[in-house]
């Protein structure tokens, strides 16, 4: 079958009926997560897996999937209305988001970065289509050690992505390998760290651990930082201004920045551990850098708004690539994707769209619905979300730790977990505080099992010899990849430091 | 604090890599890579890069951000949930559900209690709607004899 039949499979798959319905819940929800500040799309997504459980697989993925995506469309409403991002890949959307709100413009704001958000998530989807099946038809040929070279390549571009805490983010990986071991090592069928527990022989739950450190943590961060406190008084009223649509004017200056935008963003989504965030904040650079008027960055550049949400959202597409074709998360929403594959016995990898097309075109092709149905409730639905951000987290946080605690404890009907559930919830917020990574931990806890088979194995394979990861072309390759992103982070680290010193050192003559 | 929690990392490293080394053999009977293999790696490492950490932490110790005028909401958030825990075992999922909503939206929001008391009763019923009847999942049905 090609491409256009496997297509046509999926938009069967996902125009039934009851997955038009779980497909409009989830972009719906995701648009609310993506509005509440400090709660994005990997909490979300942890505290919402559970009420899926008792639904169709393919529904239910394609509901997650569509509160991913959809929080990337949802953050920017108040990073244009109330300067305040609703999660970190909306951050660059407030640099001429605001401005642009403060100047009588809100209206054109909304709709654009809705315009945008819809034109990146749409290339990033064509893209999956086009580069998905050769993703998977090239993994065929991976083995052990380029899995497992794979798997450690996302785990570093995650620590290298937290920059100068790097150390803390190795901490934090290492936490969630450890905590990966708990149980029964498959292959020798031991028990590993259980001290006589029943309860960890199967290991411990990524759920509660994923709901505590997300869900729990980022909650307790953000009473911290006083979230709780503050009204929605900032709130720009963007019904009283004369225009809602943007003007031609707006739509030339931004045909470009949502292309480059939505190829930079796709590109580095794909790349496991980067991921929108750095996406949005890269296309900002890239548009300030091609305009022929930088100076107008940050002062209400329509450009300025139109490229980062093209790329955050193309990100999340591309994010997709790995997860599906390989079976690697590359950061911690899509860490709690796999989560929900393996828990209806989907093993998403090379293998996921020749052994069950229907599920994986089925999600695709949803993603395509899934962007045009948030493109029309972001413009149509404005003032719903409005209300929404006007729910002040004091009374909107309490009902968060109800349906987090009550999440857990429908997984399994254990206690236990939902005390698991907690104690994640108190390191997650301490993880926070002190810069360490909750992201890295989670998908070290996901990957670790992995990383721990592929590396038994290769090693195996090879008789105890390490050489095996450069005598083979691809794992050497992978190899070669990572120890120029150490190098490139060096040398970055070592550039900012220099810059700093010359900044700081007295001028000559002064 | 950030020392503490360091420390506490460090402690609980090296009682895992102590349990690595001391329980869990490095090869297997039949002489392949047994279940000590992999946790002594990740142990050492992760009481190396503590250390590591420790050691920046102590030298920037003057300089640790002071708390901020919230942390006392927080504290108390944090033990409203866990006290709700306790509740879910005692009182059952429903009621357990309205008083931890009660007493929370008391503390965080005084001011409207119509609306705390409104929000009280009818979001635990949807959530008791969502999970019990609609998914079946059940929630937890607590020590005491009570109808619900």
């Amino acid at each position: 079958m090609d491409i256009f039949d496997n297509l046509l499979l999926g938009l069967a798959v996902a125009l039934q009926p009851i997955n038009i319905v779980y497909l409009l819940i989830g972009t719906m929800v995701g648009m609310f997560v993506g509005i509440i500040p400090g709660f994005g799309p990997s909490a979300g997504l942890a505290i919402l897996l559970p009420v899926t459980f008792g639904m169709e697989p393919t529904g239910a993925v394609m509901m997650l999937a569509a509160i991913y995506y959809g929080s990337m469309y949802g953050g920017t409403i108040t990073s244009i209305l109330l300067n305040t991002p609703g999660e970190s890949a909306t951050v660059a959307s407030t640099f001429d988001g605001y401005p642009l709100a403060q100047q009588g413009r809100a209206g054109p704001a909304l709709v654009m970065q809705a315009v945008a958000s819809f034109i990146g998530g749409t290339i990033g989807v064509i893209l999956i289509t086009l580069l998905a099946p050769l993703f998977a038809q090239v993994a065929r040929s991976f083995g052990p050690p380029e899995f497992f070279m794979l798997i450690m390549m996302g785990l570093l571009m995650l620590v290298v992505m937290i920059g100068e805490n790097w150390r803390l983010g190795v901490i934090s990986t290492l936490i969630g390998f450890a905590l990966g071991t708990v149980g029964v090592d498959l292959e020798t069928g031991s028990q590993r760290f259980t001290f006589g527990s029943a309860e960890l022989i199967e290991g411990i739950d990524f759920i509660p651990i994923a709901i505590g450190l997300f869900g729990l943590g980022e909650l307790y961060y953000s009473f911290y930082e006083g979230l709780h406190a503050k009204g929605s008084g900032g709130i720009i009223q963007y019904q009283k201004e004369k225009r809602f649509w943007p003007d031609l004017r707006d739509w030339i200056d931004t045909r470009f920045a949502m292309l480059r935008g939505s190829l930079l963003g796709f590109v580095i989504g794909v790349l496991p551990g980067a991921g929108a965030t750095i996406a949005s904040l890269m296309a900002y650079s890239v548009e300030k850098a091609a305009s022929k008027t930088p100076e107008r960055f940050g002062k209400g550049m329509m450009a300025g708004l139109a490229g980062p949400e093209a790329a955050n959202n193309a990100a999340s597409s591309g994010a997709m690539v790995p997860l599906l074709t390989l079976g690697i998360p590359g950061s911690g929403s899509t860490a709690v994707l796999l989560a929900a594959f393996l828990l209806w016995g989907l093993q998403p990898g090379p293998l996921l769209m020749a052994q069950n097309p229907e599920f994986a075109w089925g999600l695709i092709a949803s993603m395509y619905l899934g962007n045009v149905a948030l493109l029309a409730i972001n413009i149509f639905a404005i003032p719903l979300f409005v209300l929404m951000i006007r729910l002040p987290y004091r009374i909107l946080a309490p009902g968060v730790i109800l349906i987090c605690t009550i999440g857990t404890y429908a997984v399994h009907g254990s206690i236990i977990e939902v005390w698991l559930m907690f104690i994640a919830g108190l390191v997650g917020f301490l993880m926070k505080l002190y810069g360490f990574s909750p992201a890295a931990t989670v998908l070290a806890l996901v990957l670790g099992p992995m990383a721990e088979e592929t590396l038994r194995q290769t090693l195996t394979i090879s008789r105890g010899s390490a050489m095996i990861f450069i005598e083979r072309g691809v794992s050497l390759t992978i190899l070669l990849v990572m120890v120029a992103i150490v190098l490139a982070a060096a040398a970055l680290r070592l550039s900012r430091t220099r810059a700093r010193a010359a900044g700081s050192a007295p001028a000559v003559g002064s | 604090m950030r020392i503490a929690f360091s420390l506490a990392i460090l402690c609980v490293a090296a009682f895992y890599t102590s349990v690595a080394f001391g329980g869990l053999p490095f090869l297997s009977s039949a002489g392949r890579l047994g279940p000590g293999f992999f946790p002594r790696i990740i142990g050492l490492s992760l009481v190396a890069f503590t250390l590591y950490n420790l050691y920046f932490d102590l030298k920037r110790r003057n300089r640790e951000e002071p708390l901020t005028p919230f942390w006392s909401t927080t504290l108390v958030v944090a033990l409203l949930s866990a006290l709700f825990i306790v509740g879910l075992e005692l009182l059952g999922g429903l009621l357990a559900m309205m008083a931890f909503m009660l007493v929370s939206l008391f503390v965080l929001n005084r001011r409207q209690p119509v609306v705390n008391a409104l929000i009280s009763i009818f979001l635990p019923i949807g959530i008791y709607v969502v999970f019990s009847v609609w998914l079946r999942a059940g929630l937890p049905e607590g020590l005491l004899p009570l109808p619900i």
